[in-house]
């Protein structure tokens, strides 16, 4: 037991490490890179809390996706390369002394949270008991699947609408053809990137079955098939073309459009919105499941691709 | 004096990475570092959420928070990604202009 | 609940996100789609308003599970007040908005037609989060609309494609995340001390330091959010720079969504106490009076309406402060209606604003009067907004500030009162210097240009700030809706 406290206060120590190294390294690169390792131990200390969902999650879209985007996003500043230093004016004008005011004052605020932390109580019953009493009915054995598509099955349709708007929003903003996101994968990878895809496809679906009655889901599906489309763009198997963007747009609605068609039409006879009939809920589940996980990927990808694929008459545009 | 549980290891790291987090946004100048804090402060408030979720064993954690956390990560990476077609576009522009 | 099937709140919710997928889907059809969109959803409202003047407060509680395993959507005179407004907004704009991206395109901007695609999903999934807001009874459920919200303003904000527009919206885009981060944190100390997440699970609460340090978190992020001074930094910048159609939906909703938050916080909660609302005040009092000042000293007539938003959001802090003799449960309702009046006579001031800066182009305050091109009926709709925001009579603005002042005059709260007529004052005097632009006529050198026809575009603000002034003659069935369900308890 003490061998296994000892090991969180390192873990926990470590991730608080490398939140503050992630922050003070001076090149983006390596910054970026922190952050990567951030995520992965933030996930090995939530599989310590026994949040197994939460961890895969962590790893496929807190680490994983947005470590991707950001190097992504790097390379674009740096000219196309990340080896190359320079070039990237990432900084703004600012003022130095306000800002060390700041800080300080977040500093304090910490402080003074940490104490409510303490003072908080331990162990107040949540809604657990509330779950385990509810689950029989949820068409799902696992309490997680059964809280993000049953019982706030609300939330998780929002979810999926921020992602519809962050996905309109990035196309609104960049647009225009480009080659394939720089990096391009060299020759090793794009041998790995055709054995590697087929399995991903296996094992996204996988976690899409297996989520109904242990951890996975249709967010670590996606996120997985995401991940698979990521891989294409890079080994160009994938090339957005203006003519894909009817296609594209239908991807993106479809999980958030099924998912609220499905919300409304259930209602009726006696049962609000979203209240899946007791013998069909194991089947509407899935078929959410099934269209979120295939938007959740196409979203992802296009997030990571960043830019609508319009073919923009002047040479300008399409920097 | 406060039994340190699991729990309460995690809990203060995720209120320290918040904090880390706010610090970050509040005072880095670079546009890329101040998003990367504003993920911070994401990812120390996930904590505290799971956290609260822990329950000794052998008693299982409350799963409402963990698929709180979980809808938090996706939106996190939503915002992330727009802030990030922004900072690019902005590039583009300002690196065409001399602005 | 269930003898209407599907029930009208959660249909308010979603009528506009199906509007928002299929102008997605139909880039051309947007304008069409959008505005069916958000007729749908007025009567929506209607029918949900019929529900809660027979019924007073509605919960849905959606799955059928309830509160507080489940979510439950309310709906109450409040919430019902707000809906109408919005949805009253979102037509006058999307209205506005057919005009407004009919022009030509900004040097440096974002093609128009893109603009007109764009603006619509973005403006439904907007409205999809604040009826989101107004209909939430889970804290979390507010995070997650808050961050719908965040997303489509900053789409809306970056609409114009200007370098300005795109560093402004950067800044709202991380000051809007840090808000919701800051909600985030929030709602994990009310689960840790409460181990629940409806509102009615803080009703039963009793004080604590998790609380309170929930309740600092959540007021801080949501007066990010509301731009309450000094934490208004992001907001004159982003308002300013936006297209005038985001602009009007940016600065009449927007802000709002916070506003509302803290408002039903405040109801459900035990609400920090004394020492809480009146630094609420300070604050404030500072916004009313660096906002006006920054507005008094505003080189562009946008930017001139952003600095007044600050200074309004100010006052309504204000009122939130102390209003009354009971504290918030009385004076919400001053602050209820100061968000209704500010809500709708920024919608046509924003409006009327892009407009002139259309007819004219450009919208610098010392050259308004050298034009050559009058657009009349735009500065008549500037004119009747400033009337509203400066509270004169019978306008909605007036009765207000009415409500507020005679709530701090009774509680016996003079500085409060002179804080008020000072705001007022001062917005007397910033608006003066936009509306001596459009009344001089002596310093027209060219020929008046040819009369251009009163455009369909013009109807819009002008209406929207008529409303602003004539809605003060409908105070009385206004009120009467705010009470119904009897938010904040029995009415004192």
């Amino acid at each position: 037991m003490t061998v296994l406290l000892a090991f969180d206060l390192l873990l926990a120590a470590s991730i608080v490490g490398l939140a503050a190294a992630t922050l003070l390294m001076r090149d983006a690169f390596a910054m970026i890179v922190a952050f990567i390792v951030f995520g992965m131990l933030l996930a090995l200390g939530w599989a310590r809390l026994v949040a197994p969902d939460v961890a895969l999650a962590e790893v496929a879209i807190g680490a994983g996706l947005s470590g991707a985007l950001l190097l992504r996003t790097l390379a674009h500043l740096r000219g196309g390369g990340l080896s190359a230093q320079g070039g990237a004016s990432v900084s703004a004008p600012t003022n130095g002394a306000t800002q060390g005011i700041n800080a300080l004052l977040a500093g304090l605020a910490t402080c003074a949270l940490g104490l409510a932390y303490l003072g908080a109580p331990q162990n107040v019953p949540g809604l657990e008991a509330h779950v385990t009493d509810a689950m029989p009915e949820s068409g799902v054995t696992h309490p997680v699947t059964a809280v993000l598509l049953n019982f706030r099955a609300y939330d998780t349709l929002m979810e999926v609408v921020v992602l519809l708007a962050a996905v309109i929003v990035v196309w609104q903003v960049e647009r225009g053809l480009a080659e394939t996101p720089a990096p391009a994968l060299g020759t090793v990878y794009q041998g790995f990137a055709r054995v590697a895809l087929p399995v991903a496809v296996i094992a996204g679906g996988y976690l899409l079955w297996i989520g109904a009655e242990a951890p996975g889901g249709a967010f670590q599906a996606g996120a997985v098939l995401g991940a698979v489309a990521v891989l294409g763009l890079l080994s160009r198997h994938v090339r957005p073309a203006p003519a894909h963007r009817p296609l594209a747009r239908g991807t993106f609605v479809a999980g958030t459009a099924i998912f609220a068609l499905v919300a409304l039409g259930v209602s009726g006879a006696g049962r609000e919105t979203f209240e899946y009939p007791p013998a069909h809920a194991k089947t509407l589940i899935l078929l959410i499941e099934a269209m979120v996980t295939v938007s959740i990927a196409a979203t992802l990808a296009a997030l990571f691709h960043g830019r609508e694929p319009v073919t923009v008459a002047t040479g300008k545009e399409t920097t | 004096m406060i039994a340190l549980s699991q729990a309460t290891i995690y809990g203060l790291a995720g209120l320290a990475v918040f904090g880390l987090g706010l610090m970050g946004v509040l005072g880095a100048a670079e546009r890329l570092r101040r998003l990367i804090a504003l993920n911070l402060c994401a990812a120390g408030a996930g904590m505290v959420l799971i956290a609260a979720a822990w329950r000794s064993p052998p008693a299982v954690p409350d799963p409402v928070p963990h698929a709180l956390v979980i809808t938090g990560i996706v939106v996190m990476v939503s915002a992330t990604a727009v802030a990030l077609a922004l900072i690019r576009r902005l590039h583009s522009l300002e690196t065409d202009t001399d602005d | 609940m269930t003898d209407v099937m599907p029930d009208p709140l959660t249909l308010a919710i979603l009528l506009p996100l199906f509007g928002a997928i299929a102008a997605f889907l139909l880039p051309r059809a947007a304008p069409a789609i959008g505005l069916g969109a958000v007729v749908a959803t007025a009567a929506a409202i209607a029918v949900l308003g019929h529900l809660v003047v027979q019924a007073g407060t509605i919960f849905v509680p959606l799955g059928g599970w309830g509160a507080p395993l489940g979510i439950e959507l309310r709906a109450d005179g409040l919430a019902l007040a707000m809906l109408g407004l919005t949805a009253l907004i979102a037509l006058g704009v999307g209205l506005g908005a057919l005009a407004a991206f009919a022009g030509e395109t900004e040097v440096g901007g974002q093609p128009m037609a893109r603009q007109r695609a764009f603006f619509w999903p973005l403006c439904l999934l907007l409205l999809t989060g604040m009826n989101g807001v107004y209909l939430s009874n889970d804290l979390f459920n507010l995070y997650v609309m808050l961050e719908v919200i965040s997303l489509a303003a900053v789409g809306l904000a970056v609409l114009g494609g200007t370098v300005a527009a795109l560093r402004a919206g950067l800044a709202y885009m991380y000051a809007s995340l840090l808000g919701a981060l800051m909600m985030l944190l929030g709602v994990g100390f009310v689960y840790l001390q409460t181990g629940r997440l409806d509102l009615a699970g803080l009703a039963g609460a009793p004080d604590s330091a998790a609380l309170s340090a929930a309740f600092g978190l959540m007021l801080v992020g949501l007066a990010l959010k509301t731009a309450l001074f000094p934490l208004h930094f992001w907001l004159p910048e982003a308002h300013a720079n936006a297209t005038a159609p985001a602009s009007a939906l940016l600065s009449a909703l927007v802000v709002k969504a916070g506003l509302y938050i803290l408002l039903r916080l405040a109801e459900a909660g035990p609400f920090p106490g004394e020492a809480i609302l009146t630094l609420m005040g300070v604050l404030g009092t500072g916004a009313v009076l660096w906002g006006g000042v920054q507005a008094l000293r505003a080189e562009r007539l946008k930017l001139l309406v952003a600095w007044s938003t600050v200074a309004q959001m100010g006052l309504i802090f204000v009122a939130l402060a102390r209003a009354g003799l009971e504290g918030l449960s009385d004076s919400w309702r001053a602050a209820a209606l100061l968000i209704l009046a500010h809500a709708v006579a920024k919608a046509g001031m924003f409006l009327a604003a892009g407009r002139i800066k259309d007819v004219i182009g450009h919208d610098r305050i010392s050259e308004l009067d050298r034009s050559a091109v009058r657009p009349a009926l735009a500065q008549l709709a500037f004119a009747l907004a400033a009337i509203s925001l400066i509270g004169l009579p019978p306008s909605l603005g007036f009765i207000g500030k009415w409500s507020l002042m005679e709530g701090a005059m009774m509680a016996g709260n003079w500085h409060w009162v002179a804080v008020t007529m000072a705001g007022t004052l001062l917005s007397v005097a910033y608006f003066t210097r936009a509306l001596t632009g459009f009344l001089r006529f002596d310093r027209v050198r060219a020929p008046l240009d040819e009369h251009r026809g009163w455009a369909l575009a013009d109807a819009p603000p002008v209406v929207l700030a008529g409303l602003a002034v004539g809605l003060g003659l409908a105070a009385g069935p206004i009120l009467a809706v705010l009470d119904l369900g009897t938010p904040f308890g029995a009415i004192p």
